[in-house]
């Protein structure tokens, strides 16, 4: 069935389908009205759901781990400082090797307040030790909610797993979204299988004090199972046609036009439709250019990457986050993988829209760079409405 | 299924056992006593920062060699079922 819902809507529809047991609930902007919406759907007596409500994020984030350690699915969500502020319990939760899932609705992260759209909240947690993924649609947002309890509970993973999407983009933005059937979801996602189970009973704890050897163990433990989830995600991609027959999760990432591109754009998240339409534009003039999309940051792909994009003349990454002082860490990430000639582009931060045109103009300048000369740098792209915009102070210290 | 193997699957989990700190020296100035009022609830062992405690049965045990005579589990017990008596 398809029904007209924003991204928020998708997600807090995924985890009633998913049965989640426990939800920890802390509003933040953008991702408040997935709380909400759970909260109403408890209230209307739709779920049975323990909503739980707690004092800051670092406390869902433990009432998350804390549920899912004990035995029950547990769902949260966050966006930005809220992230943030979660840091530590997001380690805790991933080096518990806790099955849990959360939803990121991200944000550009303060100072100064803005509470526009940007990447950088979601892609400063790729060292935690999450399974993390990226949508590009409300649709997607369902989806991979959907598939990441699936995932996490996973026992050849048994790692939790985050789900990022656009703010405001996605999250407030509403669309057309093919809706499961209840019946197809539970026979996609089992009871829940979890690797440990706290009970005083049989005087079991998690987490204390570990010696250095056993401790570096652990560590590797979760780097294997992330790197070796790249199966499993396939696995549950490809069955996931059963819940939704118009989805292709067959691959990690995604291509368009790719195949017999000289160059390739590489997006993550929402704008990576505009990108589409810019190439759209681009291959009716001639210009063979392609778009690969990275839906998942961990596990990095990077065989599919290679064999998707090594061939490729030239590459041109576009980041909606920073790495202050270096340069976007997408464009980063794709360094370490390819020897390509290769250009990064860190843009639309902070809510500053990037529209088909933009994506257009810095595509093609970035073809006539690499027919000129040395494409290799990193540019800070500002759209027109901004290209001209003085910084100043509202008022001067001095 | 495919085949993969568990080989590196790997759990933070432990079970009470000495504490880290070794074996307790001749400087302890009190032990608890668990007395038959106890109801096997458990606190004493989550609390006991050196996981000395365990419950087997109908009571909370003590290992001795390595309890550092803190008080923490005769303050957590809901019944007042451990008195910390001394040892000079
Ligand atoms: S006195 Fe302290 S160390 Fe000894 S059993 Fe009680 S809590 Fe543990
Ligand atoms: S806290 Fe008290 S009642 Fe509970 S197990 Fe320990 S000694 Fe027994």
């Amino acid at each position: 069935m398809m029904k007209i819902m924003s991204g928020n809507e998708a997600v807090a529809l995924a985890v009633k389908f998913s049965r989640v047991g426990v939800v920890g609930i802390y509003p933040i902007t953008p991702q408040t009205t997935i709380i909400e919406e759970l909260a109403e759907m408890r209230a209307r007596g739709e779920i049975d759901t323990d909503i739980v409500r707690v004092e800051s994020e670092h406390s869902a984030m433990g009432v998350t781990l804390g549920a899912a350690v004990a035995g029950t699915r547990a769902f949260t969500a966050t966006s930005s400082q809220g992230l943030l502020y979660m840091h530590e319990m997001i380690w805790w939760t991933a080096g518990s090797r806790a099955p849990v899932v959360m939803v990121v609705a991200t944000r550009a992260v303060g100072a100064p307040w803005n509470i526009w759209n940007e990447n950088t909240d979601f892609m400063s947690e790729r060292d935690s030790g999450w399974i993390m993924s990226f949508a590009s649609s409300p649709q997607e947002a369902l989806d991979l909610t959907l598939q990441a309890f699936r995932i996490s509970e996973d026992p050849r993973v048994f790692v939790p797993m985050m789900v990022g999407m656009d703010g405001f983009i996605l999250s407030h933005t509403k669309t057309n979204v093919y809706v499961p059937s209840q019946e197809d979801v539970d026979q996609f996602i089992p009871p829940r299988r979890q690797p440990y189970v706290i009970d005083p009973e049989t005087q079991e704890s998690m987490g204390n004090i570990f010696q250095p050897v056993h401790y570096m163990k652990l560590r590797q433990s979760i780097n294997d199972a992330i790197q070796g989830s790249i199966d499993v995600i396939k696995e549950v991609g490809r069955e996931y046609e059963k819940v939704n027959p118009l989805s292709d999760y067959k691959t990690l990432n995604v291509q368009y036009k790719l195949e017999d591109a000289d160059y390739a754009i590489v997006t993550m998240g929402a704008w990576s439709l505009d990108a589409m339409e810019a190439i759209d534009k681009l291959r009716e003039k001639g210009v063979k250019v392609g778009l690969y999309r990275i839906r998942y940051i961990r596990p990095w792909a990077e065989q599919e990457i290679r064999r998707s994009l090594e061939d490729k003349r030239a590459i041109l990454v576009f980041d909606r986050a920073t790495s202050l002082g270096r340069a976007g860490p997408l464009y980063l990430e794709m360094k370490a993988t390819l020897q390509s000639p290769m250009k990064g582009v860190i843009a639309g931060l902070g809510g500053v829209s990037m529209s088909k045109k933009d994506f257009y103009e810095v595509i093609s300048n970035f073809i006539e760079e690499v027919k000129f000369g040395n494409p290799n740098k990193v540019e800070w792209y500002y759209p027109g409405e901004v290209k001209y915009v003085e910084l100043g102070t509202p008022r001067s210290a001095y | 299924m495919s085949s993969l193997s568990f080989e590196y699957q790997f759990f933070p989990v432990s079970h009470p056992a000495e504490g880290a700190g070794g074996k307790t020296g001749n400087w302890r100035v009190v032990k608890p006593i668990v007395s038959e009022r106890c109801i096997a609830c458990n606190a004493c062992f989550l609390w006991c920062p050196e996981g000395t405690i365990q419950v087997r049965g109908k009571r909370a045990e003590v290992n001795y060699e390595y309890c550092k005579g803190c008080g923490v589990c005769a303050n957590v017990c809901p019944v007042k079922a451990i008195s910390m008596v001394s040892e000079t």
